[in-house]
């Protein structure tokens, strides 16, 4: 597996997700993001101790931006040949093999991963064998 | 100028010494805009008009309560004994209420594109059909294609020679079409969605057109090539854009016969005669006559125009990196020339030599003291 | 007859190519699967079907490495179009990439994409070694490496 290229420190300026205002309280709001609207509202005019609203500035780094821990970019494969598109990236791209992939297949994918040198994300999924 | 040839292969899938001049429909504009356009017009022109039902929904006798009774002002049905009675309906959020603006059959169904840009379109995906590189991106297995445009003698037609499949498979595979046969063959692909369910169960690829002249060639061609996965027929008289661009995409795998390919240039006419069949048109020019930039870009014409580039064979690199003159001795003598010499003789641990200053001369002071 | 130019049949096919793969992961990325694209990226500069003078590098039957150019004057014809020259699994690297060289940039075929060539040469060399096995898991934390044990 070639380790990914060298970069500058993968930084992420808010963890936590986002999650809508009053999610908490009510079963039937969503905790998916919706911007708050109300001319009352405290977090929309951000008083302190409320939840943070998303903005620009929380973006990570555009070096850093879509990579993964180890440094890699994921690109999603279904078959070798999808794999080969790698054989000159294998330091910025990872393979991830789709869920729908059966086990053989995978067996297949990892093995021309590893002829390549492609790093797969999801490589111990489906092919564990029982000893 | 002589026009450009193609050499006419035989049914057995030689290479023959005939060759036939390239009718002028090969020369028309490639835009992909236009035979876009007019395919998604085309497309639309095969639809049957379907509808939900006039009535569906609206089978009740439902009237609104009106204010007072603490629910909404939804119509709601008459009634009691029933679980149905005092169930809104009518609305399209209502269980069994009517959809949202229930389609009807008389939506716009057909599109009418004018004539000349459907002749235009046309003339554009023949033209895209002689580019061997747009067969390849539109997916074609023309690996072992002899030649683009493939032109087969009509002579492998001639007294209804291809008229059992057999006979036509073997002709493909001869002039090196079959790969491409065999492609459409192994994709076919049940549908994703619910397409299955509407009499579209399978997907596959498209293959090669087979364009034949009805006078020479015959009908018996069409029957022979019907039974093969992927393989369509058409007249030269009546080609159609949806067979020639399938999917709005330029470039399509055609099969010619040398006597269709040859009566091109009676049903297209040329750029300043009008065709025999089609009344008033003449082929399209291109408005930009060179579309090679790297042509233009280089040609005399251009290039005498140009100011010559700055400092002549060596160009200022940009985006270097910045080198510290103090460290790196090479930059240094680029920034300072005297510092070969100044190095060379030691000037920087030469001793400061040591004399009496000498003293000025008065009529110096007395010049800086004069007031 | 005469071909379409390059700039022309890029901005036909640029959108929409059988050759064209493209992911909504990591921002959006495209690659190319045509075998006449060195570094699998699909632009103006490295999309071989495009080009009328293209290279292709790819491993040969049994190791060692086939160099595929295309013949600019025969682009109307697909079957005799691509000039094969192959250059041995014994070669060493450095006569390898040499190889590679003189077929294409050497001849002033290409020269823009020497070092692509190169690059592709080198990758697929390294692909033809045996594949090491991975080292045994190891086993994490207390439990496990006492059951081990």
């Amino acid at each position: 597996m070639v380790a990914a290229k060298k970069h500058v420190p993968i930084v992420k300026k808010h963890t936590k997700r986002f999650n809508r205002h009053q999610s908490d309280r009510f079963k039937c709001v969503d905790p998916s993001w919706r911007k708050p609207k109300g001319i009352d509202n405290r977090v929309r005019r951000r008083f302190s101790g409320q939840a943070a609203m998303p903005k620009i500035g929380y973006g990570s780094n555009k070096r850093t931006r879509h990579l993964m821990p180890s440094g890699h970019k994921a690109f999603l494969v279904h078959n070798a040949r999808d794999v080969d598109l790698l054989l000159m990236h294998n330091q910025t791209f990872a393979a991830e093999i789709g869920h729908a992939v059966s086990a053989r297949k995978r067996v297949e994918i990892i093995a021309k991963a590893k002829q390549l040198g492609v790093k797969v994300t999801n490589s111990q999924a489906r092919v564990k064998t029982e000893s | 100028m002589s026009r450009p040839t193609v050499t006419i292969i035989s049914g057995s899938g030689e290479a023959s010494t005939d060759t036939i001049p390239v009718p002028n429909v090969f020369k028309a504009p490639i835009r992909p805009d236009i035979v876009h356009t007019v395919h998604t017009g085309m497309n639309k022109n095969r639809r049957q008009p379907y509808a939900v039902s006039e009535k569906a929904g609206h089978q009740t006798s439902a009237e609104s309560w009106g204010t007072g009774r603490a629910v909404a002002r939804i119509p709601r049905v008459s009634g009691g004994g029933t679980h149905r009675a005092g169930q809104a309906a009518f609305g399209n959020m209502c269980r069994s209420g009517r959809m949202f603006a229930p389609t009807k059959v008389w939506r716009k169904w057909h599109q009418k594109i004018n004539l000349n840009q459907k002749r235009f379109a046309t003339a554009s995906a023949i033209a895209a059909s002689s580019s061997a590189a747009l067969l390849l991106a539109r997916g074609h297995n023309i690996s072992t294609v002899p030649e683009v445009p493939l032109v087969i003698s009509s002579t492998a037609f001639a007294d209804g020679a291809i008229a059992k499949t057999s006979a036509a498979l073997t002709l493909l595979r001869a002039v090196g079409a079959g790969a491409d046969v065999d492609k459409v063959k192994s994709s076919k692909k049940l549908r994703a969605g619910k397409g299955k369910l509407r009499g579209r169960r399978h997907t596959q690829r498209r293959g090669p057109l087979v364009i034949y002249n009805p006078e020479e060639d015959g009908k018996e061609l069409v029957l022979a090539f019907r039974n093969l996965p992927g393989v369509e027929t058409s007249s030269v008289y009546s080609l159609n854009l949806l067979q020639l661009a399938p999917g709005g995409h330029l470039g399509r795998l055609i099969v010619w016969t040398s006597s269709a390919f040859s009566a091109l240039d009676k049903v297209y006419g040329t750029t300043t005669e009008p065709s025999a069949l089609k009344k008033d048109f003449l082929i399209p020019s291109a408005v930009m006559k060179q579309p090679d930039l790297a042509k233009i870009i280089n040609s005399s014409d251009v290039q005498k125009v140009l100011r010559p580039v700055r400092g002549g064979a060596i160009s200022k690199r940009t985006n270097v990196q910045k080198k510290n003159p103090l460290k790196n001795f090479q930059v240094q003598l680029r920034l300072n020339p005297y510092a070969a010499t100044f190095s060379k003789n030691k000037e920087g641990s030469k001793k400061v030599e040591k004399a009496k200053p000498t003293r000025v001369s008065d009529s110096f002071i007395e010049q800086v003291h004069e007031n | 007859m005469a071909t379409l130019s390059s700039d022309l049949i890029w901005e036909i096919t640029r959108g929409n190519s059988s050759t064209l793969v493209k992911r909504a992961q990591s921002g959006g990325v495209s690659f190319s699967r045509d075998t006449f694209n060195l570094r699998n990226k699909y632009s103006r500069k490295y999309e071989g079907l495009v080009a009328d003078k293209a290279i292709s590098v790819q491993p040969g039957q049994d190791g060692g490495i086939v160099v595929l150019t295309k013949k600019a004057d025969k682009a109307n014809k697909p079957a005799s179009h691509i000039q094969v020259s192959s250059v041995p699994a014994k070669r060493s690297a450095r006569k390898t990439y040499a190889g590679v060289i003189n077929q294409t940039a050497g001849r002033n075929y290409r020269s823009d994409l020497r070092t692509d060539a190169v690059a592709r040469a080198s990758s697929i060399r390294k692909s033809q070694k045996p594949v090491k096995e991975s080292p045994p898991k190891k086993a994490r934390g207390k439990k496990a490496q006492k059951s081990e044990a």
